[in-house]
């Protein structure tokens, strides 16, 4: 199981709120369309996998998960810090 | 109905118990399409409900149990928050079973609380569930908090173990990670999924109609698509719709937002409380379960329990807990969104909201929330006090899991900054047998006390004297443990303004760890005292497992304590350990051993070998080395008693082994080696025999069995004399107590006096041994001399023990003096102890008057008592009696 940080895009039907967006600390959220789209780097599958539990506890509906495929020259200085999303 | 009337309709529901038509008083639609579908599904042994938040699983069993009680047993267990203690979710399962009113009661949480593993439980849970008489129906909902992959196995064995008349419903959001195949496999599962949990239109309209809303057949349509009929949203969107000035105008806003529907809803919801209401459920959010005592206590203001009540009449996402609705909690998406909403909002509070909540569980009894919450809050010094308050009273009372349990809500090496949670972290360590990491946590906290301020410090020093205590006597330390008594006893009688229940549960503990050594250490009278006082102290602080263990190491035979006395001492600890539900702990295997011991001492090898198979089961996982050299020494005895040398010598150097394992001497340690030595001897190992004798040394009084395997020795060599004269070592010292090693001496001397050709001093030595051996019925060194030929040697007139005499070579030829005749007796009528008197003179050649005037009574009392004798053991004749009364083991005399 890949342990490296990864760049996640995950998208959630309807438009996500304030205070459900702030148990997304470490995702930017932007809307497209009628979904909304969250995206972070992700330390490991376990705070991925914590991301989906939020998503499951507070009935979103998930829609598309994906892994960014990381340019392997440029993986460190792409992707920002985590907590502050990009 | 909805919350406009849930006022009236809580109150009739509370004043009729809480037991009215409850789907109706709490505004549910009776979805009698998913009821039956329910109904039909548990055709099958194993339903699986598997769907998302708020999809409506638990309102559709909460309505199911309410309407099959009368029909069925149901069990209702809802699983915790992240409950990550599979022993603590059996014995939710255990007492929902039990009794569903006071689950949440601290008091009954106490009992409950024995140290039984995961595998126990799930057995209790097995055979509690078989007794009952009618089908019992086992709902577990909230499957997915069930976080411990032991618990989740045990539960996989326990569907595949059920009765075939139990149901077992499982409800979670996502579906279980449990092997169900052969189930499936044998078609003995049904599943209900999301889909079938969708509300479909017409129940749409159904509800509304039950909430007395109005709404157009196209508002209808237009709810129902845009929450895809899900319960939950359709629930928030009926609270919003109650009362609502324009409920059509509601549902184009709503589904003309493309805002996710349960955020929307929850919004609009909250907004639509009045203020009071809304900082309420904010506040109290943050505790996985609340009453009205602690909402109140949470928002600031009182008559919470009247919205809480309220609420849940109107199906708003709080859940009550017990059939009185005193607790409630919040489902948990609404919990979730309120959560979220209150650290957004109210950050500032956040913490000492914990704190408050904290306070409240440690004051109730709660302790792991209360931990749970101080470190919520951020204290965490405060944290590690209250573990380090209470994991005193868990290892009291035998729930030394629990420690573990709560030390895992600390970061890893938080030990290394709280001397309170290096005593937790060293009382853990104890408990799992990991002496040396336990002494290193201590010596930590050893060193963070000396910075203490001197209240504290005190504290501290009394808890690490507590913690030392509980090691020294674990490997035997003896000074050191009257040391650290000391030390206690100092502290308690300094400071009287403890809190009595702390001193004396304190000084229980002293007892029983000083008891314990001195058991080992031979100082009998010391410790039956000691032991004793702190039984009695325990049984009047309520401490049943502090109890338990004193008891359990009083079943030792002294100069005070006969062996009968001592082996019912055993068995009345073991009797005290069942009714506590204790008898599964490994402290229970002194217990176990002793009874074997005393058994097999009487000769009774198959009574022994069934309390040592269980002193084994209970002591194999932990099992210290004092308690193992017990178990290792009687299962030799058991062994060398039936000849079965080899094995015997094994068990005698496990025993040898475990004892080298103590620091302190052990009371026990001369008898191991003899043993050892002897069966050397007997398997021709001579020069190993010596060498286990070699440089023993002891006080004189200690070292009967030492010379009587030199005894062994000497004859093996062919030195009777030798042995004769070694023998009068032990010989020569009239006994205390039990003649355990005087009894063999006599034997051993018997025999090297055969061999010297000296038959009438052989026949004194064994007259000599029968008398000893008479007032505890100590058969067993017969069994390990070859008494038969000595006996033979004694004419039979020539013994004031004939019937002892008969008993033993009874279990000479190989019969064994068990105890099961004499069960069968206690099921007869008992012989009184004065037809006991007179029954011993009916096998001698004395009259009746001879033996009245023998007996200093009257010819007919005599006269009175052998009809009665005869009468009760089915006996035509004099000597039938005799006959009928040697099989029950009658006639030998007994001490006690």
């Amino acid at each position: 199981m890949p342990t490296a940080p990864g760049l996640y895009t995950i998208r959630i039907k309807g438009r996500v709120g304030a205070t459900a967006l702030s148990s997304f600390p470490a995702m930017a959220s932007e809307m497209s369309g009628s979904e909304t789209v969250l995206t972070g780097l992700l330390e490991d599958q376990s705070a991925l996998f914590g991301v989906l539990a939020q998503i499951e506890a507070l009935g979103l509906e998930l829609l598309e998960l994906r892994l960014i495929p990381a340019r392997s020259t440029a993986r460190e200085s792409s992707y920002g810090h985590p907590s502050t999303g990009m | 109905m909805t919350q406009v009337t849930g006022r009236d309709a809580s109150m009739t529901s509370l004043q009729k118990g809480g037991s009215t038509d409850a789907s109706v008083a709490r505004g549910l639609l009776d979805r009698e399409d998913l009821l039956r579908l329910l109904d039909r599904a548990l055709a099958k042994r194993v339903t699986v409900i598997s769907a998302s938040p708020g999809s409506g699983k638990t309102s559709l069993l909460r309505a199911w149990a309410e309407r099959s009680t009368d029909r069925r047993r149901v069990v209702f267990v809802s699983v915790d928050r992240d409950e990550q203690n599979a022993e603590r979710f059996w014995r939710t399962v255990l007492e929902a079973n039990r009794r569903p009113e006071h689950s949440l009661d601290p008091e009954t949480q106490r009992e409950l609380n024995a140290a039984l593993d995961g595998d126990q439980l799930v057995a209790r849970v097995v055979s509690q569930v078989a007794e009952q008489p009618e089908p019992v129906v086992l709902i577990i909902d909230d499957l997915h908090e069930l976080k411990s992959a032991d618990a989740l196995a045990q539960l996989e064995r326990l569907l595949a173990t059920l009765p075939s008349s139990v149901r077992a419903v499982l409800s979670s959001r996502r579906d279980p990670p449990i092997r169900l195949h052969q189930l499936r496999l044998a078609d003995e599962i049904a599943e209900i999924r999301a889909g079938d949990l969708r509300f479909t239109e017409r129940e749409t309209r159904q509800l509304l109609a039950a909430s007395e809303i109005t709404l157009s057949d196209a508002g209808v349509a237009a709810l129902h698509q845009r929450t895809e009929g899900w319960a939950a949203g359709l629930r928030l969107a009926v609270i919003s719709l109650s009362g609502h000035p324009d409920p059509e105008r509601f549902v184009a806003e709503f589904s003309g937002t493309d805002r996710a529907v349960g955020e929307y809803l929850v919004a609009e919801m909250l907004e639509r409380q009045p203020a009071e209401v809304q900082s309420m459920l904010l506040r109290t959010s943050l505790v996985d379960l609340l009453n009205s005592e602690l909402a109140d206590l949470l928002a600031g203001r009182s008559g919470s329990e009247q919205l809480l009540l309220e609420l849940e009449d109107a199906n708003a996402f709080v859940v009550s807990l017990d059939a009185q609705r005193t607790w409630f909690r919040y489902h948990q998406l609404l919990g979730d969104f309120l959560r979220l909403e209150l650290r957004r909002t109210l950050a500032d509070e956040v913490p000492d909201l914990h704190r408050r909540a904290a306070r409240w569980f440690a004051d109730h009894g709660f302790v792991v929330e209360a931990v749970r919450h101080t470190l919520a809050a951020g204290d965490r010094p405060d944290a590690a006090r209250l573990v380090a308050e209470h994991s005193f009273k868990w290892v009291l009372d035998g729930q030394a899991g629990t420690i573990g349990a709560v030390l895992q809500a600390f970061p890893e090496g938080a030990s290394a900054d709280h001397p309170d949670l290096a005593l937790a972290q060293a009382a853990n360590e104890l408990n799992q047998g990991r002496l040396e990491e336990a002494a290193a946590q201590l010596a930590l906290a050893e060193s963070q006390a000396r910075n203490a301020p001197p209240a504290r410090r005190r504290r501290l020093a009394v808890a690490i004297a507590s913690l030392r205590l509980a090691m020294a006597r674990r490997s035997g330390q003896f000074s050191e443990v009257i040391e650290q008594v000391n030390q206690l006893d100092a502290s308690i009688a300094d400071n009287p303004s403890d809190p009595i229940s702390m001193s004396s549960e304190l000084r229980g503990v002293a007892l029983l760890n000083l008891g314990i050594v001195e058991t080992w250490s031979g100082r009998l009278a010391d410790a039956e005292r000691h032991l004793s006082e702190g039984a009695t102290l325990a049984h009047t602080i309520g401490r049943p497992f502090l109890e338990v263990a004193c008891r359990a190491h009083l079943g030792f035979p002294s100069r005070l304590v006969s062996v009968a006395a001592a082996r019912e001492r055993g068995l009345h600890a073991i009797a005290l350990a069942e009714q506590h539900g204790l008898e599964d702990r490994p402290i229970l295997a002194r217990a176990f051993g002793a009874v074997a011991g005393m058994a097999i001492w009487m000769g009774e090898f198959e009574e022994g070998e069934r309390w040592l198979r269980r002193a084994w089961e209970v002591g194999q996982a932990h099992v210290e080395p004092a308690p193992a050299l017990l178990l290792h020494l009687v299962t030799g005895m058991l062994h060398a008693g039936r000849g079965q040398q080899q094995s015997a010598l094994e068990e005698f150097a496990a025993a040898e082994h475990s004892r080298s394992l103590l620091t302190g001497v052990h009371a026990l340690a001369p008898r191991i080696a003899g043993r050892l030595a002897t069966t050397q001897t007997r398997l021709g190992m001579l020069d190993e025999a010596r060498a286990t004798l070699g440089g023993f040394s002891g006080p004189h009084e200690r070292m009967g069995a030492i010379y009587n395997a030199r005894a062994v020795i000497s004859m093996a060599e062919g030195d009777p004399a030798a042995a004769v004269d070694v023998l009068r070592e032990v010989r020569d010292i009239p006994p205390v107590g039990p003649a355990f090693t005087l009894v063999e001496a006599h034997l051993l001397a018997g025999t090297a006096h055969l061999h010297l050709g000296d038959r009438s001093a052989a026949a004194g030595a064994a007259e000599a041994a029968l008398a000893a051996a008479e007032p505890d019925r100590l058969i067993f060194p017969f069994a390990m001399t070859e008494a038969a030929e000595l006996l033979d040697a004694l004419p039979r007139h020539e013994t004031s023990h004939g019937a002892l005499r008969a008993d033993i070579l009874d279990l000479l030829r190989g019969a064994d003096a068990t105890s099961t005749d004499r069960q069968r007796l206690t099921q007869q009528d008992e012989l009184s102890p004065s037809e006991l008197r007179v029954l011993r003179y009916l096998p001698t050649n004395l009259t009746r008057p001879e033996i009245a005037r023998e007996l200093d009574v009257s010819a007919n009392t005599v006269k009175t008592h052998i009809r009665s004798i005869y009468a009760k053991l089915g006996a035509r004749d004099r000597s039938s009696a005799v006959r009928r009364a040697r099989e029950l083991r009658l006639l030998s005399a007994s001490r006690s």
